[in-house]
């Protein structure tokens, strides 16, 4: 049982160095055309959004097409996930205690912010914070895997799990936190701020309603309000850490993660020192995890225990990680996107599905009566709010028919990762 | 600030009420009492994992769905007991009513186990067990989901725990009684008494049955178990199916138990529970579970205490003390206190 068959490896040297004629920024743009493609799409989003909004399929975007604060979502969610996969999809040991660094980067931001860190003013810039919850993280697993990675498999899972819970626990019932810690804690103080420390100008406050807003920019009779602001503000971060991981992935250490997956024993018998990469990739992947929840914090400007430590979150993770493709670094991002437009689509919390139903489907209709329940009953039950069922069984049949999940079989169709066969078929098109 | 800071280690308790406590702990009728709950609670956690150890032992598959069997098996439970004993019922007919209704939720679950393992889990066996965790845990969700949404349409809240059905718990098993000296509620005798009745029956199972013996086999050598001729498949969907309906009977008697009851909770709450439980006695081993609930039961039961006496003033202690049980076993003793050192690994 390898998973050589399951994952493809990501040592493709293909047939590059042999293009020597080429300048290394050419080949560097050549290899980002699908990473810039992505930016671009979601750096356009809410603006496409906002426009649809104010078009005559005004409610029909708003049903069927995730909102701003959904897309928000996405982006702190969906780097946990991509640092949950960069931990449990590359290096193979599944770590079900993720939420714990999650947690520990929220719970940061929020107590330094409240001046409840000895030694941190409580007027410290958010930026800093949140690298300060990062680092904590990434100390805790350090703490963690010098005992877990004694362990492999399930056993590895299980104390990761293990130590979340004692820190769920723990949290839940720290009266420092806040009066009612098993409700979580809110910031007390002012906006915090993604951008340069200390520098009032280069900073973008985050937050629903302690953003920073911005009308009729640059004379365009375009609004940025403060929900925008905040989604381009965490999406700048959001981008940051994702080229750090996947420059990490694609050095020579990323590649002695992949081969610790693939087969330990080995890796071990050729010279790798198998523990340090573990524990150095299981640093990284909670560091990022801390700056996911750092960001979650810092917007949302309210934590709980349930919402960060505890396993259900780590669940949630591991389920978009499944869908966009696990071994993929990018994938969990996708798997989050759809996580969320289906949450967004079966609520009402931001018009979905149902709220359209019910205003589009005439009222005869709504109330016909077929063996004593009505279409307006099919709607409450089966549509409104039931984003976790849907979830669950998209969830099942990708581990049953899409084992590689979105990003993963692209990849094994396309022979290689997008970003590299993008660029190679460009490659034939321009000569 | 600097006197906040000690706040979690606030729970340093002062001497008086330390050696007030001492005194009181070492009254036999205190200590009695909480071994006598403590057992109780033992009865509980056994009765939940005990299905999960099963499955693993045989399969090696880790079931994610176990918690949401439980839930499924806490509504189906409460649905007979209230249709049967809402009229209030006497104290036998009450009793015979539960083990009834838990005989046809251990039945009806264990074919829903065996169906689902034939059409689900089947086609992953050959991948690696990351992927039988995350079907499992695919199947507990939709099981969470549909309970939930079955629940809301017939009126029940599916969150706090369904108290029409906890009500149905009859009058003498709520009162305190006289055991060995302890005053217990009826009720953790009760448990007792069923715990001990499944942990007999599991283990006639074990030992009198041709499947008892290939699970006893295969969670030393699953290898070996194929190569000497046994139908594998089918001993698989046999035990899936068994654990699953024993993860019902433990949902059956939560739904009475005061500390739980039923609710679409229960899917994450016994996941976790039994997981502490099957890996502190080592996956696949039925000594171990055995002996391991015991040791979280106890170990519930007088942190619990502990803390109700103020000696201690952190409320979530006995969780605390339960996980970091899981921890400190992984990290002194892997496989769990009678676990095989193969069983679970790469």
């Amino acid at each position: 049982m390898t998973d050589s068959s399951e994952r493809p490896l990501e040592v493709e040297e293909t047939n590059r160095g042999t293009r020597t004629d080429e300048g290394w920024l050419s080949e560097y743009a050549r290899d980002h055309v699908v990473h810039g493609l992505v930016i671009v799409a979601f750096l356009v989003y809410p603006v496409v959004y906002d426009l649809l909004g104010r078009s005559p399929l005004a409610s029909e975007a708003a049903a069927f097409l995730p909102g701003l604060t959904f897309m928000i979502a996405v982006l702190y969610l969906g780097l946990f996930a991509m640092s949950f996969d960069f931990v449990s999809g590359y290096t193979g040991y599944l770590s079900f205690g993720h939420a714990a660094f999650y947690g520990t980067g929220a719970y940061a931001v929020v107590l330094a912010t409240n001046g409840k860190i000895p030694g941190v003013p409580a007027d410290t810039p958010f930026v800093l914070t949140m690298l300060l919850g990062a680092v904590l993280a990434g100390v805790l697993a350090l703490a963690m895997g010098a005992v877990s990675f004694r362990l492999t498999g399930v056993y590895f899972a299980m104390i990761t799990l293990g130590f979340a819970q004692v820190l769920y626990e723990l949290v839940r019932n720290w009266g420092y936190v806040s009066p009612n810690p098993s409700e979580g804690a809110t910031v007390d103080g002012g906006a915090l701020e993604v951008g340069v420390p200390y520098v009032d100008s280069l900073g973008l406050a985050v937050g629903r309603l302690t953003g920073d807003s911005f009308e009729n920019v640059l004379g365009t009779g375009f609004d940025v309000s403060a929900t925008m602001t905040s989604y381009y503000a965490l999406a700048l971060v959001v981008v940051v850490c994702y080229f750090s991981m996947q420059r990490i992935i694609h050095s020579p250490f990323g590649k002695a993660m992949i081969a610790v997956r693939e087969n330990e024993e080995r890796a071990e018998a050729v010279g790798y020192d198998v523990f340090r990469i573990k524990m150095g990739a299981f640093a990284a992947s909670a560091f990022f995890a801390g700056i996911a929840g750092a960001l979650f914090a810092g917007y949302s400007r309210s934590v709980s225990p349930e919402s960060t430590y505890f396993f259900l979150v780590t669940a949630d993770a591991l389920i978009v990680t499944i869908v966009g493709g696990i071994g993929t670094l990018a994938g969990p991002l996708y798997g989050t996107v759809f996580h969320e437009w289906l949450g967004d689509v079966l609520s009402t919390e931001d018009d979905g599905i149902a709220t359209y139903l019910r205003e589009t489907v005439p009222e005869g209709l709504l109330t016909t009566d077929v063996g004593g329940v009505t279409f307006a009953d099919v709607i409450n039950s089966v549509v409104d709010g039931r984003a976790p069922l849907y979830l669950g069984i998209v969830f099942v049949l990708f581990v049953l028919f899409v084992p590689n999940g979105l990003l993963g079989t692209v990849r094994d169709r396309l022979g290689g990762t997008v970003a590299e066969r993008t660029g190679d078929v460009l490659e034939r098109y321009r000569r | 600030m600097t006197g906040d800071v000690v706040a979690l280690t606030a729970a340093v308790p002062d001497v008086a009420l330390l050696a007030d406590a001492f005194g009181r702990f070492f009254q036999p009728s205190t200590f009695a009492r909480l071994v006598v709950e403590g057992l109780g609670k033992a009865a509980v956690y056994f009765i939940i994992a005990v299905g999960l150890t099963l499955v693993f032992g045989l399969m090696g598959v880790l079931n994610f769905a176990h918690g949401a069997f439980a839930m499924l098996g806490s509504y189906l439970g409460g649905v007979l007991v209230v249709v049967a004993l809402a009229g209030g019922a006497g104290p036998i007919a009450s009793i015979a009513f539960f083990v009834v209704a838990a005989a046809v939720v251990f039945a009806v679950m264990t074919v829903v186990g065996g169906a689902l393992e034939v059409t689900l889990v089947r086609p992953i066996y050959d991948r690696t067990p990351t992927y039988q965790i995350l079907m499992t845990f695919g199947i507990g969700l939709i099981l969470e989901e549909t309970t939930r949404i079955a629940a809301t349409l017939r009126g029940v809240q599916p969150e706090p725990p369904w108290l029409k059905a906890r009500g149905t718990l009859p009058g003498f098993l709520e009162t305190r009684y006289d055991v060995l000296g302890a005053n217990v509620r009826g009720f953790y005798v009760f448990e007792i008494v069923l715990g001990v009745l499944v942990a007999a029956a599991v283990w006639l199972f074990l030992t009198r049955t041709l499947y008892g013996l290939y699970i006893r086999a295969g969670s030393e050598d699953p290898e070996m178990v194929e190569a000497l001729g046994v139908d594998v498949r089918k001993a698989f969907t046999v035990v899936f199916g068994l654990g699953t309906g024993l993860a019902a009977v433990g949902g059956v008697l939560l739904m009475w138990d005061p500390l739980w009851g039923a609710s679409v909770l229960l899917n994450i709450e016994v996941l976790l529970y039994a997981f502490v439980v099957v890996i502190i006695g080592g996956l696949g081993s039925f000594k171990g579970t055995l002996v391991a609930a015991v040791v979280v039961g106890v170990a519930d039961s007088f942190t619990t205490w502990l803390f109700s006496t103020g000696i201690v003033t952190f409320s979530g202690l006995s969780e605390v003390t339960v996980f970091l049980l899981l921890v400190v076993v992984l990290i002194v003793r892997p496989q769990g206190l009678y676990g095989v050192e193969e069983v679970g690994g790469h």
